[in-house]
């Protein structure tokens, strides 16, 4: 039986995270995960993370998994892969049961391939840490089991580990930032998301989250489930239907929709089976998403020398996981004498701060399910947002980053309290003021002047930034918006200005189309618009895009759009007044 | 040709999807070609194919659930062994996969 000092069950960023500070102390470290690589939810995520810089905000999630392995690698952690733990058993013994390649039985003939079989082996160490995540919960409905119907993370699997598409026209049932950032992913992958339903009244996820799948056009259906998925051999179509108050179907007000995915994310359970087997003392409240063990601040649990981590203890997010399991990994090395009392106190406290300062705002783990009515600024909440994923027009204007000025400036339509501050570090102009606490909403600063540079819009997790000029000539204003998407347009495209609900609003040409190693992947597209639509487009669609297929501008009775379909091209976007006209009577009736 | 068009052939933040060698396996006799190495089950996404078994009792179909083998879903016969996650197993050259019918390769023998 192989000995080591620490065993950690899960690669994710909690384990990994605490795997580097006990190999740092010399402890030796022993990981395990079933898959075929390290760094468990991680490498999924592909947005620019929240936070603050210590949290490694406006990183891609994929990145801060890279710059984990290396560390891990550097600190001599040693990660097994394709090794499941079925069991702790008394004396910290874990067993393991891994894959193991065999040649062929004469080890020759090349067209034999070599088999693969399950072997299972004992590993003794004097702490475990148990950091295996969570899994994604299901719920029936009739034809859930039928292919195509598939979980959240599995679609997002398929496109950004293997680089398949999960389908080509997909519904996401459930609307936390799972639903939300799977469905803007769905979008970046080129799959169509044909709507957005959650059987609650209000979106779970952030506002910011929303309002990028909202102006792409998805339509959200709240207070909404599925009634019946369609097809017999897979997945052909999806009816869903409104509920009342008590998630009662209401007859009559079923809709339809042709896809061939339906993706369910209704949250995520730890799973935190290998601690109970192991007589961890339990909590069964559900306030951790589930059940969870017991620990103390360290993660450490019931059992000596048995410490928790991450999602399994509770489900948060990749960035307090990583915290989680660095606070773990300095416990355990004093636990087992590795590292003094006084060194371990400061590093630990240090952590304990940011992870504080990561459980604040609307979204924190102890404001669930409260009803937040105003901004910790006194602000009345969007409750447009809430409904139907962006900011309504007469809303928008109260947020304190949404200001009026000559000349370019920026509009940040961040409108809720979440932990998060790379705007406020990006500009070097200080146009941009969030404070102290990390959870306030970005202010433009008053006597400010922005020179521009993009790097704001490009450095923001939420993609709310904007760069207006309400004027730049006569009848014309110009808006820079953050884009992830290809085809990436050119300077002198002509296209649509869309709404934040996602409508054609109006004509628009590209003037620049910005990229830059700076900006990580988000390029920075300006548009030119009709003055009066400086504050109302806010996202950007070709003409081809919007002709084509499953059309939106075919449907719209926008004016604008008609004659440059026409190819009468004649007059410049912002001078298209009929368009602007158009727009007030499609906002008015979107609202 | 491994390619389809559900393969994401450039991507807006990951870039070129990396591709491994181009391997040719069989669908339930069917030839079709996939990346070495990728999952099974990536590899019949894209090929269009959806239904990986039939359940023992209903007879009815189950494809990718949660593509981290977890679910059991996804399970077929895999070189002649039944219950092979196909989310988790590598795809090789000249490997032959078959639809399960409960836990055989033929839909007459389940009872
Ligand atoms: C779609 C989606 C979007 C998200 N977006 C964000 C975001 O924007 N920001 C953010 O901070 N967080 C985000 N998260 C959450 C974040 O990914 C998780 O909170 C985080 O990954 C938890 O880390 P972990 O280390 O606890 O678990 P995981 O990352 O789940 O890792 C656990 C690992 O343990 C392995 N494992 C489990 N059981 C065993 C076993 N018995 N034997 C061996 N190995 C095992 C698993 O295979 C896995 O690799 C998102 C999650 C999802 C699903
Ligand atoms: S564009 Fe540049 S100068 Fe202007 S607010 Fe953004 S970061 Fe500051
Ligand atoms: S505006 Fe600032 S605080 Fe809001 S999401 Fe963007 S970077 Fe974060
Ligand atoms: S899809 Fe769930 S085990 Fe493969």
């Amino acid at each position: 039986m192989k000995r080591v000092d620490l065993i950690v069950i899960g690669a994710g960023p909690s384990g990994l995270s605490a795997a580097i500070e006990a190999a740092k102390t010399g402890m030796s470290v022993l990981v395990f995960d079933e898959n075929a690589r390290p760094g468990g939810q991680l490498f999924k995520q592909i947005h620019k993370f929240f936070g603050s810089k210590e949290h490694k905000a406006k990183i891609r999630g994929f990145v801060i998994g890279q710059q984990l392995l290396k560390e891990a690698e550097d600190a001599g952690v040693q990660v097994s892969l394709e090794s499941t733990v079925i069991g702790i058993y008394p004396e910290r013994e874990v067993v393991v049961r891994k894959y193991v390649e065999t040649p062929a039985a004469d080890g020759t003939d090349p067209q034999e391939p070599s088999s693969r079989h399950e072997a299972v082996f004992h590993y003794k160490a004097d702490a475990i840490l148990v950091a295996t995540g969570a899994s994604e919960n299901m719920v029936m409905f009739d034809g859930w089991t039928l292919p195509g119907v598939m979980g959240a993370g599995a679609a997002q699997t398929l496109m950004n580990l293997h680089g398949v598409r999960p389908g080509k026209r997909v519904l996401m049932l459930g609307s936390g930032n799972v639903g939300l950032v799977v469905s803007f992913q769905l979008l970046q992958a080129g799959c169509q998301v044909a709507a957005l339903v959650d059987a609650a009244p209000k979106i779970g996820g952030y506002g910011v989250h929303a309002a990028k799948v909202a102006r792409c056009g998805v339509p959200f259906y709240l207070s909404h489930t599925i009634k019946k998925v369609e097809g017999t051999n897979h997945v052909t179509g999806v009816t869903i239907a409104e509920v009342d108050s008590h998630f009662q179907f209401i007859p009559g007000t079923e809709k339809h929709f042709d896809v061939d995915t339906v993706c369910v994310a209704v949250g995520l359970s730890p799973m935190s089976q290998l601690l109970k087997m192991a007589g961890c003392e339990m909590d069964n409240s559900g306030k951790g998403g589930g059940q969870i063990p017991v620990v103390d601040a360290a993660g450490q649990t019931s059992v000596p020398g048995i410490f928790a981590a991450g999602d399994v203890a509770g489900i948060e997010e990749a960035s307090s996981a990583m915290i989680e399991g660095r606070m773990a990994g300095i416990r355990i090395a004093e636990y087992l004498g590795y590292e003094t009392k006084e060194a371990g106190e400061a590093e630990f406290s240090k952590e304990e701060a940011s992870l504080e300062g990561l459980r604040q705002g609307m979204f924190a783990p102890q404001n669930r399910g409260m009803k937040i009515e105003k901004t910790e600024e006194g602000i009345p909440i969007s409750t447009n947002l809430l409904k139907h994923g962006f900011v309504a027009d007469d809303e928008i204007g109260r947020f304190p980053g949404v200001t009026h000025k000559a000349g370019i400036h920026p509009v940040m339509e961040c409108t809720q309290n979440i932990p998060c501050n790379p705007c406020q570090d990006a500009c070097a102009k200080h146009c941009i003021h969030i404070g102290l606490n990390i959870t306030a909403l970005p202010a433009v600063e008053e006597g400010s002047t922005c020179i521009g540079c993009g790097m704001c819009v490009a450095s923001c997790s939420g993609q709310a930034i904007f760069l207006v000029n309400e004027h730049t000539k006569e009848g014309c204003a110009e808006v820079t918006l953050p884009y992830e998407f290809l085809p990436l347009p050119k300077a002198g495209d002509e296209g649509f200005g869309m709404s934040r609900s996602g409508k054609p609003v109006c004509r628009a040409k590209v003037v620049k189309v910005r990229t830059s190693k700076a900006f990580d992947h988000t390029a920075l597209l300006t548009i030119e618009v009709p003055e009066d639509m400086a504050m109302k487009a806010r996202f950007y669609r070709s003409r081809l895009e919007c002709t084509g297929g499953d059309s939106v501008i075919a449907q719209s009775r926008i004016k604008g759009a008609e004659v440059s379909q026409n190819g009468a091209t004649g007059d410049r976007p912002c001078e298209s007044k009929a368009a602007a006209e158009s727009e007030k009577r499609e906002e008015g009736a979107a609202i | 040709m491994a390619g389809s068009d559900l393969r994401i052939s450039e991507h807006p933040i990951l870039g070129q999807t990396k591709e491994g060698r181009e391997v040719t396996f069989t669908y339930d006799g069917r030839p079709l070609t996939g990346y070495e190495g990728e999952p099974i089950a990536a590899a019949l996404r894209a090929a269009g194919v959806m239904v990986h078994r039939y359940t023992a009792k209903k007879h009815t179909p189950r494809g990718i659930f949660c593509a981290i083998g977890r679910c059991t879903d996804c399970v077929m016969i895999v070189d002649g062994e039944p219950n092979v996650r196909t989310c988790m197993t590598p795809l090789r050259e000249g490997m032959k996969v078959q639809t399960q019918y409960g836990v055989s390769s033929r839909p007459e023998v389940t009872p």
